[in-house]
């Protein structure tokens, strides 16, 4: 039987933030890890995996306040998979905004998978900041948390985690700011064009 | 204007109303969000995906009341409606704020609304549990001022959303 099987449930896939977080627990980990990303599609390859491992690591993004869909799609199939052997469910949970307890709902809906479904629930881990944390100076926090996580399954414990960047809400508004006006100068788009107020190109005025 | 927004067929009994907009998302093509930030750094406020969703986030951003019906999965709204929300956030700017003591997006242009959730299906007491926890959340990241959720059977829906369209025309 395999250790680790890592789900990746980010609709991003290789270009996800939720991938790298898996590199880097990876990296804790030290053993052996199978890695598959939920938007392949390959379900049954997937759950048929599962069933040969102790632990499952879920990593995804916070997506409209949960477990985004494409995940919810996948747990779908998971639930019909009738295993004999049942790993210990994992996940790690990243959202953009500065406070990890946002992610707290989600935490709560693989716990309830868990329980629906008979699956031993083990360790959980909400990251604040969680898309740019990892190319900041506090990409250091969100490591020697996942460090803790990994040390925390081997050990067989189950609770839940949590971090972010040493922030004020006010620096992280300013920092997230530089952040995502950067990522619109790499597309021509200027801080203006960002900040419009239209939907569709219209206001509820048109 | 008033949305209804429904993962299932419409009730038949349905009367036109003059700023009403009734949507199933039965018949609509809307694909999952592929989490390429466009709609924030690319084209702000349009998705770059031109499917159905086009036409509803919109919609969803002008109303002032509005009705989801969506049957619930793990405390989740379940697929299709989760989808729709995941598609929905064009209506959000990619800056951030602070909001109800907590860091939130930006909104654009969407208007203040009162929400009815119709939640339906088999549902434990901790799913229930869940899901409103999931919709207070959504409140401060969908601007509804006020929300209820009404949860019912699955062959109760249709009374459920008659009832609800009533209330708001009283």
């Amino acid at each position: 039987m395999g250790k680790l099987v890592i789900i990746n449930g980010s609709p991003r896939a290789v270009k996800s933030n939720s991938k790298r977080y898996g590199e880097i627990f990876k990296g804790y980990w030290g053993d052996s890890a199978e890695e598959f990303n939920v938007i392949s599609g390959r379900y049954r390859e997937i759950c048929m995996c599962v069933e040969k491992h102790r632990e499952l690591l879920f990593i995804f993004p916070l997506y409209a306040d949960g477990i985004p869909a494409v995940l919810l799609g996948f747990l779908k199939e998971l639930e019909k998979s009738s295993y004999k052997h049942k790993p210990t469910v994992h996940a790690i949970i990243n959202c953009g905004f500065l406070e990890p307890e946002q992610n707290n709902v989600a935490a709560d809906m693989i716990g309830l998978f868990c329980e629906k479904n008979g699956y031993p629930l083990g360790m959980i881990l909400c990251i604040g900041g969680g898309e740019a944390i990892l190319d900041t100076p506090f990409a250091f926090m969100a490591k020697r948390k996942i460090k803790k996580m990994a040390a925390a399954i081997r050990k067989g414990q189950s609770y839940r985690l949590k971090t972010s960047m040493m922030l004020t809400k006010n620096m992280f508004i300013k920092a997230s700011s530089k952040y995502w006006t950067e990522m619109g100068m790499k597309n021509g788009i200027s801080r203006e064009d960002m900040d419009t107020m239209e939907i569709e190109g219209k206001t509820n005025k048109e | 204007m008033k949305l209804l927004l429904s993962d299932r067929e419409l009730p038949a009994e349905l009367v036109k109303r003059g700023d009403y907009k009734y949507i199933s998302l039965v018949q609509k093509k809307i694909h999952n969000c592929t989490g390429c930030f466009g709609c924030w750094v690319r084209t702000p406020g349009k998705c770059v995906i031109r499917d159905d969703a086009t036409e509803i986030y919109p919609l969803i951003a002008q109303s002032e009341k509005l009705i989801y019906v969506s049957r619930i999965y793990l405390g989740s709204y379940d697929i299709p409606m989760k989808i729709m929300l995941e598609r929905a956030i064009p209506v959000q700017k990619a800056f951030i704020r602070i909001h109800g003591g907590e860091t939130h997006h930006v909104q654009r242009d969407v208007k203040e609304k009162e929400a009815v959730i119709i939640g339906y299906g088999n549902l434990s007491e901790k799913e229930k549990n869940l899901f409103e926890n999931l919709v207070e959340r959504n409140a401060k990241n969908m601007s509804f001022k006020r929300w209820r959720i009404s949860f019912v059977e699955e062959n109760e829906v249709d009374e459920a959303v008659i009832k609800e369209l009533d209330l708001w025309e009283n």
